[in-house]
């Protein structure tokens, strides 16, 4: 594993990814990640070499159904909880700039 | 400790309405000894007479519990029976929040499976309980309307993130109620305030519907006020749902055929579920309670080579985190919720700790590790139900800490929970059932841990040790 590098930099990056702002009382979060970081290095203590990783532990897997025509949410309802519509769809910040 | 063999007295007294169990509540409905309109009264009576102590509830639905209890249909597995909803479960027309600022005034369009059973089974929804804010924590604390206390002592937590539904249930708030686990979050509440969680398989009971947390472990379940309760809700709760690609392919559980002993069953007890921070007292009331399962029939057998819970506490760690950071990117403000400045502390800091698990050049490192790791607890388990047919040991290593306790401590509920994540990784059953108390009158669980699929098994074991022992009797004083 690293060696829990988690500079400024990467600190920044990573809340950049999250799309979370840090405001500057928060930033004790990045001592508590490299914490837990560092925590999670007793993993290394067991050799995985030939291990196949579990992603869904009751075996299921290509989980498909009919294609079948159903009833969808209403329209009204779907937007029912949306702080910001117009003409019926959902409104969001711009995301390409002119 | 004296092996009691006490039936339940039916208590009738109309004013007492709200202490009945499940059983209790059905078979004075039946007998009309009173009506559904009086027994939903009496749990909000109690609700409005303690809950300002304790703060269990997020909701309370008042008027409209007690207008469908005027026409409940009593016939039904559970007509005119009041429930609490712990607040991750999408509930039509009523307020979900998962105790996050971000959903505060959220009103769900369609219902979780589970809440959709339930409803048609007839429980009326008395209220949606606190949790940990979108279930991150094991106390309550992190919920963005207060914490919740321990109806045992409010100076103390209840555990969590059900940490309001194990706390109405101790309390008499309500006669059923509903939590979901991810890593302990039915067992560890349940235990800490002296109540039943039956923490089913994963995939025994949908998710769908219910706000998405580790959705490779998340799994929701009851938690009540005697064993059979619990395994009544479990029958409703259970069986395959379209709408959750995980749910696993069977009929709705039901409970198996009860047998007089434990004669031929072998319990195994790792020694490492008793990690030298344990508390004393709750170290005792297992072993009491192994002495118990001896009695009937059980043989118990020690265990010492268990892989060491600390690998699951980082297991757990990197995946909650990795997939949190994934189920909460929805949560932008733009088709429901507030925006992404809501979010609280604790959700901030595992989304970035997620972010950071599944990043490039970490990915490796951390998520992929831990996925393989993940496959080594299963082969231990595997390897472990090979000798026995069920393990037992303490739900957490401390009865219910003081309020604050989690504070400024990014792994609490980790370490809390290092006792029951293990099984959570692997996706087995279990329960937490009172075993015992410490000296300030807190209660300690015992888990029971058998192979997926086997709640029949867990039953088992669980009913025939409340059958015999009266700590889930035992009420708070409040």
């Amino acid at each position: 594993m690293s060696d829990n590098l988690i500079t400024d930099d990467v600190f920044q990056h990573t809340a950049k990814l999250s799309r979370l702002e840090i405001k500057p009382d928060e930033l004790y979060i990045k001592d508590q990640l490299a914490q837990a970081a560092e925590y999670v290095e007793v993993l290394k203590e067991l050799n995985t070499d030939n291990v196949v990783p579990t992603y869904q532990v009751n075996n299921k897997s290509n989980v498909l159904r009919d294609d079948l025509i159903q009833d969808s949410l209403p329209q009204n309802l779907a937007l029912s909880q949306a702080e910001n519509i117009s003409n019926g769809y959902f409104k969001t910040a711009a995301t390409i700039k002119k | 400790m004296a092996i009691l063999k006490q039936p339940l007295p039916l208590k009738n007294k109309m004013t007492d309405l709200f202490k009945l169990t499940l059983k209790e509540s059905k078979e004075g409905l039946k007998s009309k000894k009173f009506t559904a309109v009086e027994l939903v009264q009496s749990c909000l009576d109690r609700i409005n007479s303690v809950d300002k102590k304790l703060n269990s509830f997020v909701t309370i639905t008042g008027e409209n519990a007690l207008k469908e209890a005027e026409n409940s249909d009593i016939s039904l597995p559970l007509g005119g029976i009041p429930i609490a909803i712990k607040d991750n479960y999408l509930t039509v027309g009523l307020r979900t929040t998962a105790s996050s600022k971000v959903l505060d005034q959220y009103i769900a369009q369609y219902n979780a499976t589970a809440v959709e059973k339930l409803k048609k089974a007839g429980a009326i929804i008395i209220g949606k309980t606190n949790m940990d804010a979108w279930a991150h924590g094991s106390s309550t604390e992190t919920s963005d309307y207060g914490p919740s206390l321990n109806p045992w002592n409010t100076g103390h937590l209840p555990g969590g993130s059900s940490g309001g539904s194990a706390a109405a249930i101790a309390a008499d708030e309500t006669i059923i109620s509903v939590g979901s686990e991810t890593a302990g979050s039915i067992r560890q509440p349940s235990s800490w305030c002296g109540v039943v969680g039956f923490k089913p398989t994963y995939g025994r009971v949908s998710r769908y519907g219910i706000i998405a947390m580790k959705s490779s472990t998340d799994s929701p379940g009851p938690i009540c006020k005697t064993v059979d309760d619990a395994a009544v809700l479990l029958e409703i709760m259970s069986g395959n749902d379209v709408h959750d690609a995980t749910s696993i392919n069977e009929k709705p559980w039901i409970r198996p055929e009860m047998k007089k002993n434990l004669n031929g069953i072998k319990i195994g007890l790792p020694s490492c579920y008793f990690p030298k921070e344990i508390q004393s007292e709750v170290k005792a009331a297992v072993l009491m309670a192994v002495e118990t399962l001896k009695k009937l029939g059980a043989e118990v057998i020690e265990l010492t080579d268990v892989l060491d819970p600390k690998y699951s506490i980082a297991v757990y760690t990197i995946l909650q985190r990795s997939e949190v950071s994934s189920n909460l990117a929805r949560f932008d403000g733009v088709r429901y919720g507030h925006d992404r400045s809501y979010f609280g502390q604790e959700a901030k800091r595992r989304i970035m700790l997620g972010t950071y698990s599944l990043s490039a050049g970490y990915y490796d490192a951390y998520y992929l590790k831990a996925q393989k790791v993940r496959t080594l607890i299963c082969q231990d388990f595997d390897n472990q139900f090979q000798k026995v047919d069920a393990i037992i040991g303490p739900v957490s290593p401390t009865t219910a800490l003081k309020l604050g306790a989690a504070e400024g401590q990014s792994m609490f509920g980790e370490i809390q929970d290092m006792l029951v994540e293990p099984s959570s990784i692997a996706g087995l059953p279990g329960i937490s059932i009172p075993c015992g108390f410490d000296k300030i009158g807190l209660p300690i669980g015992l888990q029971i841990i058998t192979p997926q699929r086997r709640e029949d098994l867990v039953y088992q074991i669980a009913k025939l040790f409340e059958d015999n022992t009266e700590y889930h009797l035992q009420r708070p004083k409040l």
